[in-house]
């Protein structure tokens, strides 16, 4: 409810902010217009399919590497030889800018889609990796050893008992992920692409179209807060237990 | 003749549970190790319900991780029904001090977790031992509560009847009345003695209490302090006669023995203070050099 009125308050301001003229319309166009622009812009210039190649590129690269970084995440911490190999290539490469590695990708996957979906698994991985080794270095160890004097194997430890003793944790984790997914993802469309939302902001820049520019951020905005709902949403119904 | 050499055999029948000259020390930073268990040797029998108690630190509780394969020892070995311990399995069962039983399982779900990895036994009879170990901890009631919604004491209980239901040959339980207020730690002492009336699980209790030691023990084993050596074994129904409830803490022989324990445990606390200061003592000096 409070969530609902400070959303309704952002957008009273500025209406208020264009309407009244303390911005000119060139920087800041009323709500109304970009609202028009974006209605055109799904009409004319097939906007609604930049929106699905974006969230489909976003997906993608966020399942490639939450697939990738929960196992590896989970033995980083159980095995400590795993641990000590990894964490220093993952701590180099976690603090290198994601954009200064997009002309890099460029030359090694072409401007396809391939270079794309490494843009956001090299921004994402790294991160979601040390979070999940460090939720499963939480996990207690009396949790570990009762399941191995209840007759548990490894296998089985790690997937029934600290897995799922995480899971919770996890489903967090990758919703904040799936955000810094987005911006890269604007990046990457932004330097290489001929579709996508990013590119659509990019095109609608260069002829100075502020309404739509805005009509592409929105979108982002629009689609990043429904997500985030659903996964709290979703979160709240698997783990009543919390 | 015969009938005399088949007893004769009997009392040469190897022990449940035995221990021989277990020795453990810890890697401490610098200086090389730190010794926590000097030549512990023991048998327990089929049954018997076995207190370890001790000063805190003492190298009980590194002791008990040794006979349940949770910890290695530098020297001797530990055989359960004639087999060498050399590893945690479904054999040792563990209650411990911390809170275990699972948040994301219910109540019921939890004691059936303890069955989760039989396979000598199928799907429906799992369920039917654990409803008959949660019925035991009298907990049936809060069967589809999820743990974060019962008490301390009801988690424990929790705890136990998983433990039970796994059918361990032993039950290792390490301080786990430790975290709970008096009144729910003597109510659980009350249920323990019930329980292990009925089921007869050799156990191993690992306690600092002496009140809890001598309610619950059919054999306390005082520990001195570190490195853990064995300063006497007692038999409890020597001093106290018949059938144990909490009510025997206000009898006249409980009030004796535990005043001629307490005596003894008094003369380790001294000795653990002091070896506590002498190495704060030097720890201090270390760090001035």
């Amino acid at each position: 409810m409070l969530a609902a009125c400070s959303f309704v308050g952002l957008i009273g301001f500025w209406f208020s902010a264009s309407e009244f003229g303390l911005v000119s319309e060139r920087f800041l166009p009323d709500p109304w217009t970009v609202l028009v622009a974006l209605y055109n812009m799904i009409m004319e210039r097939g906007f609604l399919e930049d929106i699905w190649i974006s969230i489909a590129r976003v997906w993608g690269a966020f399942l490639a590497s939450a697939i990738m970084a929960i196992p590896l995440g989970i033995w980083m911490s159980s095995y400590r030889i795993i641990g000590m190999v990894t964490e220093p290539i993952v701590d180099f490469i976690r603090y290198l800018p994601v954009p200064a590695l997009v002309p890099l990708l460029i030359i090694w996957f072409g401007i396809g889609e391939s270079s794309k979906i490494a843009v956001l698994w090299m921004g994402t991985f790294f991160q979601l990796v040390l979070l999940i080794s460090d939720d499963a270095k939480r996990v207690p160890s009396e949790f570990i050893e009762t399941g191995l004097t209840v007759g548990a194997k490894p296998r089985q430890i790690t997937w029934h008992i600290v897995f799922r003793s995480m899971l919770p944790n996890i489903v967090d984790n990758l919703r904040i992920t799936l955000g810094w997914c987005w911006t890269y993802l604007i990046i990457a469309e932004i330097v290489a692409s001929n579709a996508g939302i990013g590119h659509a902001i990019w095109s609608a820049r260069r002829f100075v179209k502020t309404p739509e520019v805005m009509a592409g951020i929105l979108t982002v905005g629009i689609i990043g807060l429904l997500t985030d709902q659903a996964i709290r949403f979703a979160h709240r119904r698997w783990f009543r237990y919390l | 003749m015969v009938s005399l050499f088949v007893s004769a055999d009997m009392s040469q029948a190897p022990p449940f549970l035995r221990l021989t000259s277990i020795e453990k020390s810890f890697l401490s930073d610098e200086d090389g190790t730190t010794p926590v268990i000097d030549n512990v040797s023991m048998e327990i029998d089929s049954g018997e319900f076995v207190i370890f108690l001790g000063p805190s630190g003492c190298g009980k509780t590194t002791l008990m991780r040794i006979v349940g394969g949770l910890e290695t020892c530098d020297r001797g070995e530990v055989f359960l029904a004639g087999e060498k311990v050399a590893g945690p399995d479904r054999k040792k069962g563990m209650v411990f001090q911390a809170y275990t039983s699972f948040p994301w399982l219910t109540v019921f779900e939890n004691v059936k977790f303890g069955t989760r990895y039989r396979d000598d036994i199928g799907e429906k009879e799992k369920e039917e031992i654990a409803r008959h170990y949660l019925q035991l901890v009298g907990l049936q009631e809060f069967a589809d509560f999820f743990v974060n919604r019962i008490s301390g004491g009801m988690r424990q209980r929790v705890a136990i009847a998983r433990t039970l239901a796994a059918n361990p040959d032993v039950l290792l339980m390490d301080e786990p009345f430790g975290a709970l207020d008096a009144q729910t730690r003597e109510f659980l002492q009350g249920q323990l003695l019930e329980i292990n009336r009925r089921e007869k699980k050799t156990t191993i209790f690992v306690t600092h209490d002496v009140d809890e030691a001598i309610v619950l023990a059919d054999r306390i084993v005082i520990f001195s302090a570190r490195p853990a050596t064995i300063i006497q074994s007692i038999y409890v129904s020597q001093f106290l006669s018949g059938d144990r409830t909490i009510a025997t803490k206000e009898t006249q022989p409980f009030f004796e023995l535990r005043n001629k324990i307490r005596d003894l445990m008094r003369e380790q606390a001294q000795v653990t203070r002091e070896l506590a200061e002498k190495e704060m003592i030097e720890m201090n000096e270390g760090e001035r050099a």
